[in-house]
C-alpha cells in the first residue's frame, strides 16, 4: 500500500467525505432541502408575511373565513386575519419549540445513556430503571397536566416536551456505549493511563456522536408533533401562536361547520412538511453515518458468466475442476476490482488441496464463487467450475441448490459467528440435515446427529448444549459436523484453524485428515499459513493478488519452489532447527485489489524484480510435471 | 533474594468469583485464572510467556498492567511493590509499562487520526506541554516504530493502513511514553505471515536501541526462538517450565512443553514428524485437577501424578520444570 503525504485539515476532510456521501443519498437530500426551505421561511418570516397577523386594523366582519383569493392566498380565519401570514409566523414557534425541546432531550438522553453504558453496575441499573418508568408513563396526559398546572408559556412547553422526550435516545446511546466500551481501543486507552473522563470524551463520544445526530433529528420531529398536540389541546402560549394553535382556534371557532377547510389544511400541511423533512433527513443521515446498513453481504449475485475464450471439456476423472476462473467486483462508480484472475486447479476424490494466500488475495472470493455465494457486486466474468462433469457456473439457482451442501459444503471461518447462539448445536446440525432431507423421521434424525457428532469427536451428551457452552475447538468440530450433514463429496474449509491455539489446530488438522481417509472426502483447505498446509495437503496453490503464483504438489512447493513469493514466504517461517536465526520478512504489503500494479502483482515486493516485471504481467508457465509458476524468470530458464 | 531484579513477580494469584455450586451453598467457587506465578525480568530482557488460551497468560498481563488487582502475591518493579497503588501512582507507573495489543484492527479508535492516536498518551500524562516538543516526540516514536517518513501517516485514519502498519502505530503509541517494559500480547497473531517477522524484528531492535524489556505473550512456541531470551510455559494458571530459549526449544523437559513443540507446523512435508496431539482441551480452571494439574491430558501420567502436585525441579541455573518424572 503506497501512501502519499497529503497534509490536510482532518476535520474539513471528514466533513467533505460526509458531504459527498450525503450527496449520493436522494432521501437525505430531499429531506434536507425541505428542511432548509421551512427554516428559511421561519427566519425571514416578518419580511415575507404579506400581513402582520397581530394587527387587526382594516379588518371588517366580511373578512371572516374568506376562501383563498388573490388578496389572501390561503384565505382568512375566524378573526379575518390572513392564514398565510399566520402560517409563516407560526413556523417560527413550531421550529423553536422543536429545536430547543429536542436539545434538552438529547442532552439528557445522551448523558444518561453514556453514563449508564460506561459505568455499568448500580449506576446503570438506577438510570435504566428510571428510563423504563419514563417509558411506561403515558407522557401526553402528564404533559397536559403539568402545563395546565403551570402557566402555558413558550418556555414551559419547551421544558416539558424536552424532559419527556429523552428516553429513546438514552436507550440507543446506552447500547452503543456498551458496544464501544468493550472495544479494544478503550482498553488500550486505559493501559495508557487515561481516566474515565478522557475516555468518554475522546473515545466514546466520537463513536456515539453520529447516532446522537440522527436521534436529534428524529427527536426534533417528535417534539414538533408534541407541541402541535399540546397547542391543539389549547395549552399553547396564546401570545405566540404556533401551527397547533392555529388548528385549535380553527377547531374551536367553527371552521369545520362553516366549511373553511383552508384554515385546517394549511397548518396541518406545515406540520406534515416539517415532520416528513426531518424523518427523511434523519434516515438519510443514518445511512450516511452508518454505511454498514447498505451492504448486503451474502446476497447471491447474478451469474453473469461470459465464457469468451474458454471452451474446454472436463479432464477425465477429476471430481472438481476449476478452469480459468476470473471474478471481478463491479461497483457502480469504481473500476472493477479484479479479485480473482484466471485460476485453474483440479481436485480428485480423497484429495486435499491447500489454497494459500495472504488476506485480500482473493482466496475467500474464489471459494464462495464455487457455490455462487458471492455478494451482489462479485461476478464470475470468465471460467468454468466442473463438478462431476457438470458446469456449476451454467446451473440455475435451483439446480445449484441440489449441489450446495449435499455435494459441496463449507466450513466457515470464525465458528462462533457462524453458529446461532440461541439454539442448541444438535438442533442446528439437525436443521442442516432436514433442509435437504425434509422427510427424515425424528428418531432417525437424532441418531444421525449423534453419529455426526461422534464422527468429529464430540460426545453425544453435548448434543443439547448451546454454542457458548462449547470451547473454540469444539465449535469448530461442530461446524465440521454440520458440513458433513448431507454426506458431501467436497468440503471447503475456509481458515478452519486460524483463531485456534496450536494444540487445537493440530487436533482439527488430525480430524480433517482422518475424515478424508474414512469418508473419501475431497477437501479444499483455505489458509494464510503455509506451515499448516504442509502437514496434511497433497497439493498447494499459492495465490497472490488474485492470481496463481505457484501451483504444485506439496513436496515441490516446499522444496523446489520457483516463484519468488513462495520462496520468500517460506523464509518468513521460523525454523525450529535453527531457532536463533533472524526471521526474514517480505517488505511492503499485498496489493489492494482496486489498485493493482501494472505488471506482475508481486513486483513491488519482489527482491529480484526487473524492468519487464513492472510492465508485463507474467503468465502461468509449466515448469515441471504438474508444477506451474507465474514469473518471468521461470520463463527465461525454460 | 540476593539479586535485585528489574521486575520480580512473586506468588501472584488472581481468582475470579465464579458461580456458587448451588443457590444455597455458602462457599462461592473460584476461577483460578493465575495461580501462584513467579518469575523475574532483567532490564532489556525478553521473556516469552507461552500457553494455550485459558492458561492465564492474558489475566497475567492485565495484572502486570495494573488493570486488575491480584488476589495475592506481589509484583516488584524497580524495588517497589506495584500491586497496591493509588490512582496517581498507578498513572505514573503506566508510563513505564506499556502494552501492545493483539488485534491492530480493534485497538485503534477509527475516528482518530494517526497523529491523534500517538499524541494521546502525551496528553493524558501531561508530558511535553509545548506543541512543538510533543510533535517531535510523536515523530520520533513513529520513526522508531518504522513508520517512515512520519509525515505521510500523520493525518491518516487507521482504516487507510494495512494490518502491519496499524500494529506499528500501536507500538509507536506505546513508545512515545518511553516505557521501560513493553508487554506484547500476541502482537503478530492477527497479521499475515509475510509481515509477522517485520514486527518481531522491530520489537527485537527496540530492546537493543531503547533498552526496553519485553514480555512477549504468545500461544506459538515457534515464534519465540529468535526474539526471546527466556521462555516460560504456562498451563492452567501456572508456569510449568521456565528456561533459556535454547533450553526450552532444544531440550524441553515437561511433557506439556514437549507436546506444544511437537505440534508446531513445520513448513516442509519432508520434515513431517510425529506429533504429540493432546486430546481434549485445557480443563476449566474452576475445578482444578488434583495433584499435577496436567495429569488428565499427560501422555506420561503415573499414579503418583493424580495426588502429588509436582514442585519445581532445578535443571540448570536458568532451567526449571515442575514434573514428577524429573529428579
Amino acid at each position: 500500500m503506497k501512501l502519499t503525504p497529503t497534509p490536510k485539515n482532518t476535520s474539513t476532510a471528514k466533513l467533505s467525505v460526509f458531504w459527498s456521501s450525503l450527496r449520493r443519498n436522494p432521501m437525505g437530500l430531499v429531506g434536507l432541502a425541505m428542511l432548509a426551505f421551512i427554516v428559511t421561511v421561519a427566519i425571514l418570516a416578518p419580511l415575507i408575511a404579506p400581513y402582520d397577523p397581530k394587527s387587526t386594523s382594516g379588518i371588517t366582519s366580511s373578512d371572516i373565513y374568506n376562501p383563498p383569493s388573490a388578496a389572501h392566498l390561503f384565505g382568512t380565519d375566524d378573526a379575518g386575519k390572513d392564514v398565510l401570514s399566520s402560517f409563516i409566523l407560526g413556523s417560527r414557534i413550531s421550529l423553536i419549540v422543536g429545536f430547543f425541546a429536542a436539545f434538552i432531550s438529547i442532552v439528557i438522553g445522551g448523558v444518561v445513556g453514556i453514563v449508564a453504558g460506561y459505568y455499568g453496575g448500580r449506576v446503570e441499573n438506577i438510570l435504566m430503571r428510571v428510563t423504563d418508568i419514563m417509558l411506561v408513563i403515558p407522557d401526553l396526559p402528564l404533559m397536559v397536566v403539568i402545563i395546565a398546572l403551570t402557566k402555558p408559556s413558550l418556555f414551559n412547553i419547551i421544558f416539558v416536551i424536552g424532559i419527556f422526550g429523552w428516553t429513546t435516545t438514552a436507550r440507543v446511546v446506552r447500547s452503543q456505549t456498551l458496544a464501544v466500551k468493550s472495544r479494544k481501543f478503550v482498553m488500550r486507552a486505559r493501559a495508557i493511563g487515561a481516566g474515565n473522563m478522557h475516555i468518554i470524551r475522546h473515545h466514546v463520544l466520537p463513536l456515539v456522536l453520529p447516532l446522537l445526530v440522527v436521534q436529534a433529528v428524529l427527536t426534533v420531529s417528535a417534539a414538533i408533533l408534541n407541541e402541535s398536540t399540546l397547542s391543539f389541546l389549547g395549552l399553547g402560549d396564546p401570545t405566540s401562536p404556533s401551527w397547533g394553535q392555529m388548528l385549535n382556534f380553527a377547531f374551536g371557532r367553527g371552521a369545520m361547520s362553516t366549511g373553511a377547510w383552508w384554515v385546517l389544511v394549511v397548518p396541518g400541511f406545515g406540520i406534515v412538511w416539517v415532520v416528513l423533512s426531518l424523518t427523511l433527513f434523519g434516515q438519510g443521515l443514518e445511512q450516511v453515518l452508518n454505511p454498514r446498513l447498505n451492504t448486503h453481504h451474502l446476497m447471491p449475485g447474478k451469474p453473469t458468466v461470459q465464457n469468451g475464450r474458454v471452451d474446454l471439456d472436463q479432464e477425465k476423472g477429476a471430481l472438481l475442476e476449476i478452469q480459468h476462473l476470473s471474478i471481478h467486483y463491479i461497483n457502480e462508480d469504481k473500476t472493477a476490482a479484479r479479485a480473482v484472475e484466471d485460476i485453474s486447479f483440479t481436485l480428485n476424490k480423497g484429495e486435499l488441496i491447500g489454497l494459500v494466500g495472504e488476506s485480500g488475495c482473493g482466496k475467500t472470493t474464489l471459494m464462495l464463487s464455487l457455490l455462487r455465494l458471492l455478494p451482489a457486486a462479485g461476478q464470475i466474468v470468465n471460467g468454468k467450475v466442473f463438478f462431476n462433469g457438470k458446469d456449476l457456473t451454467a446451473l440455475s439457482e435451483e439446480e445449484l441448490n441440489t449441489v450446495r451442501w449435499k455435494e459441496i459444503s463449507i466450513v466457515f471461518q470464525g465458528a462462533m459467528n457462524a453458529l446461532n447462539p440461541v439454539r442448541t448445536v444438535g438442533d442446528q446440525i439437525a436443521e442442516a440435515i432436514t433442509k435437504h432431507v425434509p422427510a427424515m423421521p425424528h428418531d432417525k434424525l437424532q441418531e444421525r446427529v449423534t453419529e455426526l457428532l461422534d464422527l468429529v469427536g464430540i460426545a453425544a451428551d453435548h448434543k443439547n448444549h448451546y454454542p457458548h457452552q462449547y470451547s473454540g475447538g469444539m465449535r469448530q468440530r461442530a461446524m465440521i459436523a454440520m458440513a458433513l450433514a448431507c454426506d458431501p463429496q467436497v468440503i471447503i474449509a475456509d481458515e478452519p484453524t486460524t483463531a485456534l491455539d496450536v494444540m487445537i489446530q493440530a487436533q482439527i488438522l488430525e480430524l480433517l485428515d482422518s475424515l478424508r481417509k474414512k469418508l473419501g472426502l475431497a477437501i479444499i483447505f483455505v489458509t494464510h499459513d503455509l506451515g499448516v498446509v504442509a502437514e496434511i495437503c497433497d497439493k498447494v496453490l499459492v495465490m497472490y493478488g488474485g492470481v496463481t503464483a505457484e501451483y504444485a504438489d506439496v513436496d515441490t512447493i516446499y522444496n523446489e519452489a520457483r516463484h519468488p513469493y513462495t520462496q520468500e514466504l517460506l523464509k518468513a517461517f521460523p525454523d525450529l532447527t535453527k531457532p536463533k536465526k533472524k526471521l526474514s520478512s517480505i517488505p511492503g504489503y499485498p496489493p489492494r485489489l482496486d489498485a493493482l500494479p501494472a505488471g506482475c502483482r508481486f513486483a513491488p515486493r519482489c527482491p529480484i524484480a526487473f524492468e519487464r516485471c513492472r510492465i508485463e504481467q507474467p503468465s502461468l508457465h509449466a515448469v515441471g510435471a504438474e508444477h506451474f509458476a507465474s514469473c518471468h524468470l521461470v520463463e527465461a530458464v525454460q | 533474594m540476593s539479586q535485585e531484579y528489574f521486575l520480580e513477580v512473586r506468588g501472584l494469584k488472581k481468582y475470579f468469583e465464579a458461580d456458587r455450586a448451588s443457590l444455597f451453598s455458602r462457599e462461592p467457587r473460584f476461577v483460578h485464572a493465575v495461580d501462584d506465578v513467579s518469575f523475574n525480568l532483567n532490564r532489556g530482557e525478553v521473556i516469552a510467556l507461552v500457553g494455550e488460551s485459558g492458561c492465564g497468560k492474558s489475566t497475567l498481563s492485565l495484572l502486570l498492567m495494573g488493570l486488575e488487582d491480584p488476589t495475592a502475591g506481589s509484583i516488584m518493579f524497580d524495588g517497589r511493590d506495584i500491586t497496591h497503588l493509588n490512582d496517581h501512582e498507578r498513572k505514573s507507573l503506566r508510563r513505564k509499562i506499556q502494552m501492545v495489543f493483539q488485534d491492530p484492527y480493534e485497538s485503534l479508535n477509527p475516528t482518530q487520526t494517526i497523529e491523534e492516536i500517538i499524541n494521546e498518551p502525551l496528553l493524558v500524562h501531561g508530558i511535553a506541554k509545548d506543541k512543538k516538543e510533543r510533535s517531535g516526540r510523536v515523530i520520533k516514536a513513529m520513526e522508531d516504530a518504522g513508520l517512515k517518513p512520519a509525515e505521510v501517516y500523520l493525518n491518516r485514519f487507521p482504516h487507510e493502513l494495512s494490518g502491519g502498519q496499524r500494529q506499528r502505530v500501536v507500538i509507536a503509541a506505546a513508545l512515545v511514553l518511553e516505557p521501560e517494559i513493553l508487554l506484547a500480547d500476541e502482537p503478530v497473531s492477527m497479521l499475515d505471515v509475510s509481515i509477522r517477522a517485520e514486527i518481531i524484528n522491530l520489537l527485537a531492535e527496540l530492546r537493543i536501541t531503547r533498552q526496553i524489556a519485553v514480555i512477549f505473550i504468545t500461544h506459538d512456541l515457534g515464534s519465540v526462538g529468535f526474539f526471546a531470551d527466556r521462555v516460560a510455559v504456562m498451563y492452567l494458571g501456572r508456569i510449568v517450565e521456565i528456561g533459556a530459549v535454547l533450553e526450552i526449544l532444544e531440550s524441553p523437559q515437561h511433557p506439556y512443553t514437549k507436546a506444544l513443540l511437537s505440534v508446531i507446523p513445520v513448513p516442509n512435508p519432508r520434515l513431517r514428524h510425529e506429533r504429540i496431539i493432546l486430546q481434549g482441551e485445557t480443563p476449566n480452571p474452576i475445578d482444578l485437577p488434583t495433584g499435577c494439574r496436567f495429569h488428565p491430558r499427560c501422555p506420561l501420567a503415573m499414579d503418583a501424578c493424580t495426588s502429588n502436585d509436582p514442585p519445581f525441579i532445578t535443571l540448570s541455573k536458568t532451567h526449571q520444570a515442575a514434573c514428577l518424572l524429573l529428579k
